[in-house]
């Protein structure tokens, strides 16, 4: 359970998220779209505690990231935008190496790490360093190392960019699977497509405010549009194009 | 507080560097140019002032003819006459020989009517290799000269004992260790430049490098507290820089014990184990130090690149005041030990010279050294709390 509640962030003049709110539920699959530079990033790096809010409150099951940002740390998986990985290390030990950062140790986090490994179809690299990795091979490191610590909350920046057809196939199934276990899923997107494909509910984000929030069905009813690529460009299509 | 994620980092940063072999080389390669540099100095240095010591004085000279008794005389005193070069000046001022005698005509003249009879000594003052040459043909010059003179006062009845009110002895208290110590305050230098060197690559990797290759953020979404993440990068560059520290010092210890130098100075020194371990505890507080400033100023800097060109430049700073100490020596005092690193250079000297230290000075410096560093510390610790950190500045 993620709910953002009136956020605001400025970088100097600049006003990237404004009077933001909105709630992912656990079980459901979650939306930001928006076009670039619509402050997406910066919403989910509020909700992931990297950035402070100026107003509002960030609260994650119930925990005011404000108050306890480590404990909203460690119940949050988190692919962010910026996604690098240690070169000189294997697979195993970069996913290792966030294990324990989170308190995990010895037998219990390498059966784990195994099991992300199956999860994830990347047993065949898991030993491998991870230079010259594919980028599909290197999300894939990035998203075991994100679920090593088995977070309640997965929060995904853009996690098909740069993914061919399986790639993305890939992630769009583990995000589903994730789902049906229960998990909170909120992730971000410029591609209506992805958004569409996959989300039970979607916050449309335009100018760093929520310009509609609604399952698609509620989106398109809301705006008389029986496609939900014309309730989009209902919604914010007149002020800016989406990607 | 606990400091098990600090471990964490650092065991990680070890292991992740260890495989680089940049930051290996940088760790255990560039240590060893001090002393492999001190050796070279000292045996060519030592090996031309030795041969120059003890070979016959050359003494290219013109006009031989014009002081026939001179010449018996610089001969008689191993000195070997040579014929002067065409160009005396242009000679010397190459370098080809080292300095030139001239005899003018006038010479004879002047010496028979008891006139100073006047003498050209061709000589380059600035060229350290001729020092020797120069000063030892001025000792025979004014050998001669006084011989002269008490011959010719006693033609006259008069003792020359007269014309001599001083009398100087030479009594130089240098000990052979205090006169290679001129040389050994170069160590002082290259322990301070392995400080800042031995870690260097590991400061800027596990921050400039983090956040280039785009691990930073992730690593930030950890629970792990901002603290223990700096104090793990802290810890690993700490473990580099005390390998290369140690890796100098035993070097330094090979060099002096083990190679004979008393054949090219024809001074015996050593450096002993307590010595060296001496000097190990002195300059220890430099290195956390150290390694906060790397982290410091690396984190400050948007890409690798860029903070190893601000990191090379660093351990030029400290090492200044050592180089001049070098060929200037400034005696040890409680001011001097106020300043982190000029302090220990100046101690590390006197462990060379095998001084006395006094303690007020080594609890000052370490004292001063540490509090710094702490300070520093302090200050990485803040830097990895502010939000910006992410963006870089």
């Amino acid at each position: 359970m993620i709910e953002a509640i009136g956020l605001h962030k400025a970088f100097g003049p600049v006003v990237a998220v404004d009077n933001l709110s909105f709630e992912a539920r656990d079980g459901r699959v979650t939306g930001l779209l928006g076009p670039n530079g619509s402050g997406k990033t910066t919403t989910l790096r509020l909700l992931c505690t990297i950035l402070v809010p100026d107003r509002g409150q960030a609260c994650v099951d119930g925990i005011d990231a404000a108050v306890d940002p480590r404990a909203v740390r460690a119940r949050i998986g988190a692919l962010p935008e910026s996604r690098g990985l240690y070169p000189r290390l294997t697979a195993r030990e970069n996913v290792r190496y966030f294990g324990r950062l989170h308190g995990l140790r010895g037998e219990a986090l390498e059966s784990t790490i195994d099991r992300l490994g199956r999860r994830l179809e990347m047993q065949a690299i898991l030993d491998r360093r991870v230079e010259g990795f594919s980028s599909g091979e290197r999300v894939k490191v990035a998203l075991a190392r994100a679920l090593v610590h088995a977070p309640r909350n997965v929060i995904l920046d853009e996690p098909t960019t740069g993914l061919d057809v399986s790639g993305t196939r890939g992630v769009r199934t583990l995000i589903r699977r994730l789902r049906d276990e229960g998990h909170c899923l909120l992730f971000s997107s410029h591609i209506m497509q992805e958004v569409s494909a996959l989300c039970d509910d979607i916050v449309v984000v335009s100018k760093g405010r929520a310009a509609a929030a609604g399952s698609p069905a509620d989106l398109m009813q809301a705006t008389g549009q029986s496609q939900l690529e014309d309730a989009f460009v209902a919604i914010i299509g007149s002020e800016e194009g989406l990607g | 507080m606990t400091l098990g994620g600090a471990w964490i980092v650092m065991r990680k940063e070890v292991v992740d560097n260890l495989r680089d072999r940049r930051t290996l080389a940088a760790a255990l390669f560039y240590p060893l140019l001090g002393p492999v540099l001190l050796v070279l100095l000292l045996t060519v240095i030592g090996r031309s002032f030795s041969d120059r010591a003890e070979s016959a004085l050359e003494l290219p000279l013109i006009g031989a003819e014009h002081a026939p008794n001179l010449v018996r005389f610089l001969t008689q005193q191993g000195a070997e006459i040579l014929p002067a070069p065409p160009d005396p000046e242009a000679a010397v001022k190459a370098g080809d020989v080292d300095l030139v005698l001239v005899i003018p005509a006038s010479f004879t003249e002047q010496f028979r009517a008891g006139e100073p009879a006047s003498l050209q000594l061709i000589s380059d003052e600035s060229r350290q290799s001729a020092t020797i040459s120069i000063r030892r043909a001025r000792q025979l010059l004014d050998a001669y000269s006084g011989q002269v003179s008490a011959l010719r006062l006693l033609a006259r009845g008069i003792s020359p004992v007269v014309v001599q009110p001083l009398s100087i002895e030479d009594l130089s208290v240098a000990t052979p260790q205090s006169q290679a110590a001129g040389f050994m305050n170069m160590t002082g230098y290259f322990l301070i430049y392995s400080i800042f060197i031995g870690g260097m690559y590991l400061a800027i990797d596990t921050t400039a490098g983090e956040r280039e290759r785009k691990s930073l953020e992730p690593l930030l979404l950890s629970p792990l507290p901002r603290r223990e993440l700096v104090l793990g990068k802290l810890g690993a560059t700490l473990v580099f820089t005390l390998v290369a520290v140690v890796e100098t010092l035993l070097a330094f210890g090979i060099v002096l014990n083990r190679i004979p130098l008393e054949d090219y100075l024809g001074i015996r020194f050593g450096l002993s184990g307590a010595a060296i371990l001496r000097v190990f505890l002195i300059v220890l507080p430099i290195l956390p130090l150290a390694s906060a400033l790397q982290i410091i100023i690396a984190s400050f800097t948007r890409s690798f690149k860029e903070a190893q060109n601000y990191l090379s430049m660093l351990p030029l700073v400290p090492a200044l005041p050592g180089l001049f100490l070098a060929f200037l020596p400034v005696k040890p005092s409680l001011w001097a030990m106020l300043i982190p690193t000029f302090g220990q250079q100046l101690l590390i000297n006197q462990v060379m010279r095998d001084e006395p230290i006094a303690s007020a000075h080594l609890v000052v410096s370490a004292g001063t050294t540490l509090v710094a560093a702490v300070l520093l510390i302090g200050l990485a610790v803040r830097l990895y709390e502010r939000e910006t950190l992410v963006f870089g500045r």
